[in-house]
């Protein structure tokens, strides 16, 4: 047995007689399946455990799994972004922490833990945003896996990676390995960006949030929701100004609750309690570490697999449904050509000739293949409506109630962008008659 | 089996304050199964055989969430190969001390409310000592035991219908397969996504009356725009009926003459609660009957055959077969969950007091057919869900292997499935007849011929079989990470849904293969 050495030294050898008994016995010999491109042995395990550098964004409830099961099979050179502290309620799942970790950042405590508990691997934290990293940055990395529970976030790390592909360069392509969860239910899918269909491409696959008309929550309440919405939409900023909500502040959610409530009894509607407040407010999504285990091994084999071709990876698409027996479905997504991200051509809309900027704004934002949050508009000649910054915004007002027709020509181009998003949006827009 | 002791409650979900410490930990899991689910589980008391990678990433997902207790048997000291792929292990520095005492300390850390306990004794001497011991426990997981054991193992916890469950989880490299043999499993909380009717078609007497009571035409404009869509539906429904003889549309036509009548009565153009009401027309036509699997519960043997000491599940339904066939209209008892529609508050809630007051009648009328005492609890629950009620009957392990029809069908219907399950059984069955401690020796040819022993004469192997053998040769005694980590989450899910009786538990045999990220059931 070798001797021990400081845990973040990645120079140290701690590979043990016997340490890799188990994943040797994939990468000595190929498969019935695997690719003839497969050199097995010490050259490819020498590239997994000398040299391949691997990103994990999220270290939640996926992103514990994750770096667990990428330290475990060999990968020693880990980074992991993370911008959250830990919480009470994360520990029914992300179990590289503990109860003295509380307020602790997520990123900087999971990569301890990893070093602490698998000699020889290195986790390099950052606890800040995706967002605060160039393409520099992410051009040292082999690989990307995500473990988010953003969509905004997915979007910008898609889009970043496509963007990042030089046709001239091959070492541009990372593979983005996508993990997702709710409950019982879960997908992992993988992203060769320009090649496979992106995370962009399937934007409408996902699930429309629950929204309540504001007239329902201010004049018809039905539902215990239709209250505390009333109470966190209406009534806080109403009451408080603009001090800002907290959600994770109990006493913020202990009086939208209590506000909820008088409501609730004042319409007669049952069941406004605590946890729904908390639910409903924080857009709560229920998550078990069974499900995160699950969604995150399939994540860290197709890593392990892409990383030494020891096997074909997945082809691109794999869903979970675990709440009636084990269901899963896989299946190859689709490419969109009309990806604002990866298709490069242009999105055709049809709108009717009076249809205002106001309400084309308001589409953009609702059409479940586009949904961009607060959208500008120009064309390639002028500026229709700028968000920001407060001077354009003003300037640019007035369009808000003209015509679209009145500003583009019929098979005009629209340039959608937000400052989310890492990427812009070409609409060619003709009018129906 | 030690069932969950609903008295022994201790996270309970007190609506006015805030959350204790033990519900904020445990909130994302209790939205999913509630206080009653976390109790079975903090009830429960597991047996886990091995502390191999995959059985410590099992254990991991039920310690997490909050079990009662476990206890991992494993006579075994931790080698060099153990502390290379189990998370579970501190590396070097667990080499040579007992692996099941190691797992149980490093898990331990995970959830203080959880009571670990390390065995070191070998399964072969508890099975000739203390077998009584093994049928303690809520439920049994094995991963990778010898032939032998595991054959003397489930034939045990077979015995008896009231023995534990048994999981079975089996893998080698990229290919792994789990099953739970089980006697018998009744599920109320199914959480269906499927609602229970709002009787439209058979509107209760209330509903009838209020809804033949509205002044559509003389309403205030605003009233109108407002009228739930449930009124209007059984509106038009009888007044259509009166003119067809007392049927509902059927044809095409008929469908949609009935929702242009709907879209005439608006006063104006955007009256959402009409439009509603056109998209739910289907309701008027779909008769509310009691479905045909829940028909088919009514003529089980031990409904049929009811005794003061069948489980309250057998009484329950018992007592549903005979609502259905004595109450008119001869459907499930009405549920008040009423989804969201567009109404003003006021027309809403008292639609919803009409639902909940019927609701309340029928559970009454329910609890009088009923023959035995249940709680209050599970009564409400059962009437709430008696449209996805789950009765899933189990086989015992290996009894796919012994029915020589359901193999040679297999191998047409289900071949991937069929090949992981063979060539994991063909290694199992080579392992048990090649020496203990010498090194495993697998090839291609053996294993095939192992597989063609399972199959009935002249079966020809199927069609992906190869590739399957191919992965076990390559890979005979692989426990890998991330094969160990998915089975870990699968089975624990599985493992939950036993324990908590809610959601539905697989029924059979789950095989997974990880070069295509697939699985399949059969």
């Amino acid at each position: 047995m070798s001797t021990l050495s400081l845990p973040n030294d990645a120079s140290a050898t701690v590979d043990w007689p016997g340490r890799y008994y188990h994943i040797d016995q994939i990468l000595n010999t190929p498969g019935p399946r695997t690719d003839p491109a497969f050199l097995a042995g010490d050259g490819v395990k020498g590239f997994l455990r000398n040299e391949a550098k691997i990103l994990v964004i999220g270290a939640g409830g996926l992103g514990c799994e994750i770096l667990a099961n990428l330290a475990l099979t060999g990968f020693k050179d880990i980074h992991v972004i993370d911008m959250d502290t830990i919480d009470i309620s994360n520990l029914n799942r992300q179990f590289l922490f503990r109860p003295k970790d509380v307020g602790q950042p997520k990123a900087t405590v999971a990569a301890e833990f990893i070093m602490k508990r698998v000699p020889g691997v290195k986790v390099t934290p950052y606890f800040g945003k995706i967002q605060d990293k160039d393409d520099d940055y992410y051009m040292q990395f082999n690989l990307v896996i995500c473990g988010l529970d953003s969509v905004e976030a997915r979007r910008w790390m898609n889009a970043t990676l496509v963007n990042l592909v030089d046709p001239e360069n091959p070492e541009s392509l990372k593979p983005m390995i996508d993990g997702g969860t709710e409950g019982f239910k879960g997908q992992a899918r993988v992203i060769l960006p320009t090649i496979t269909s992106c995370y962009e491409c399937s934007l409408d696959m996902l699930n429309k949030p629950t929204a309540f008309p504001i007239c329902t929550i201010a004049n018809t309440p039905r539902l215990p929701e239709h209250c505390i919405e009333w109470a966190s939409v209406l009534e806080w900023p109403r009451v408080h100004g603009d001090k800002k909500m907290d959600t994770d502040d109990p006493e913020h959610i202990g009086w939208l609750y209590k506000v909820a409530a008088a409501r609730a009894q004042d319409f007669k509607i049952e069941g406004v309690t605590w946890s729904l407040t908390q639910g409903v407010v924080k857009n709560i999504i229920p998550a078990i570490a069974s499900t995160n285990a699950i969604i995150a091994a399939a994540c860290c084999n197709e890593a392990f697999k892409i990383a030494t071709s020891s096997a074909a990876y997945l082809n691109n698409y794999f869903m979970l449904i675990g709440t009636d027996g084990v269901y899963s479905y896989t299946f190859e997504h689709e490419r969109r050509l009309d990806c604002p991200v990866c298709g490069g051509e242009a999105l055709e809309i049809v709108i009717a000739p009076d249809f205002t900027v106001e309400q084309m704004i308001e589409m953009l934002v609702e059409k479940q293949d586009i949904q961009i949050k607060k959208p500008s508009l120009s064309t390639p000649t002028k500026q229709i409506y700028l968000q920001a910054p407060p001077q354009l915004e003003e300037a640019t007002r007035p369009n808000l109630e003209k015509k679209v027709s009145e500003l583009v020509p019929p098979g005009g181009e629209i340039t959608v962008t937000a400052s989310t998003l890492p990427f812009s949006l070409s609409l060619r827009v003709t009018y129906s008659l | 089996m030690a069932g969950p002791d609903i008295d022994a409650a201790t996270t309970t979900i007190v609506a006015e304050a805030p959350p204790d410490s033990k519900t904020r930990r445990y909130d994302r899991q209790l939205r999913l199964w509630a206080a009653s689910g976390q109790n079975a589980l903090e009830s429960s008391r597991l047996l886990v055989i091995s502390g191999t990678a995959t059985s410590t990433s099992v254990l991991k997902n039920l310690v997490l969430p909050g079990i009662g207790h476990f206890t991992i048997l494993d006579p075994a000291k931790v080698t060099p190969e153990d502390a290379g792929n189990n998370f579970f292990l501190e590396g070097p520095s667990s080499i040579g001390k007992f692996r099941a005492e190691e797992a149980v300390r490093l898990l331990g850390e995970l959830n203080d409310g959880v009571e670990g306990k390390a065995d070191l004794r070998s399964l072969e001497e508890v099975l000739e000592k203390d077998k009584d011991w093994l049928t303690e426990f809520t439920i049994v997981i094995a991963h990778n035991l010898e032939a032998g054991l595991l054959e003397r193992l489930s034939a045990l916890l077979w015995e008896d219908e009231s023995f534990p469950p048994l999981v079975v989880v089996r893998s080698a490299g990229f290919l792994a397969e789990f099953y739970i043999q089980f006697h018998e499993h009744a599920v109320i909380e199914s959480h269906s996504e499927t609602a229970s009717s709002l009787r439209i078609d058979k509107p209760f007497p209330a509903l009838l009356d209020y809804s033949a009571s509205l002044d559509f035409e003389n309403m205030d404009v605003t009233d109108h725009g407002h009228i739930p869509y449930v009124y209007i539906l059984v509106r038009v429904l009888e007044e259509w009926k009166k003119s067809h003889n007392g049927n509902p549309p059927s044809s095409y036509d008929e469908k949609k003459e009935f929702k242009k009548i709907i879209v005439g009565m608006k006063k104006k153009i955007d009256e959402e609660n009409f439009d509603e009401a056109e998209a739910q027309a289907y309701r008027c036509w779909t008769s509310s009957t009691v479905p045909s699997e829940i028909r088919a519960l009514f003529q089980d043997p031990k409904v049929k055959s009811l005794t003061p000491k069948s489980a309250p599940f057998f009484h329950l339904v018992a007592a549903l077969a005979k609502f259905t066939e004595e109450q008119p209209p001869n459907t499930l008892p009405l549920t008040s969950t009423l989804p969201d529609m567009k109404a003003s508050t006021n027309s809403y809630i008292s639609l919803q007091k009409l639902y909940k007051a019927r609701a309340e009648e029928e559970k009454t009328l329910f609890k009088s057919y009923l023959t035995v005492p249940v709680d209050d609890a599970t009564i409400d629950a059962f009437v709430k869900n008696a449209h996805a009620l789950k009765l899933l009957r189990g086989k015992r392990w290996g009894a796919l292997d012994k029915n020589p029809s359901a193999l040679v069908a297999a191998v047409e219907s289900a071949p991937k499935q069929l090949s992981i399950h063979l060539s994991l059984s063909a290694l199992s069955s080579l392992s048990t007849k090649q020496q203990p401690n010498a090194p495993l020796t697998v090839t291609v040819e053996a294993l095939v011929a192992e597989a063609q022993a399972l199959l009935p004469a002249g079966t020809d192997l199927p069609e992906n079989f190869a590739e399957a053998v191919g992965e076990i040769v390559r890979a005979p005694t692989a426990d890998l990470p991330n094969t160990a980590a998915l089975l870990g989450g699968m089975v624990a899910q599985e493992v939950i849904k036993m324990i908590t009786k809610q959601y539905i538990p697989i029924d059979g045999s789950c095989l997974i293969d990880l070069i295509e990220t697939w699985t399949g059931v059969f």
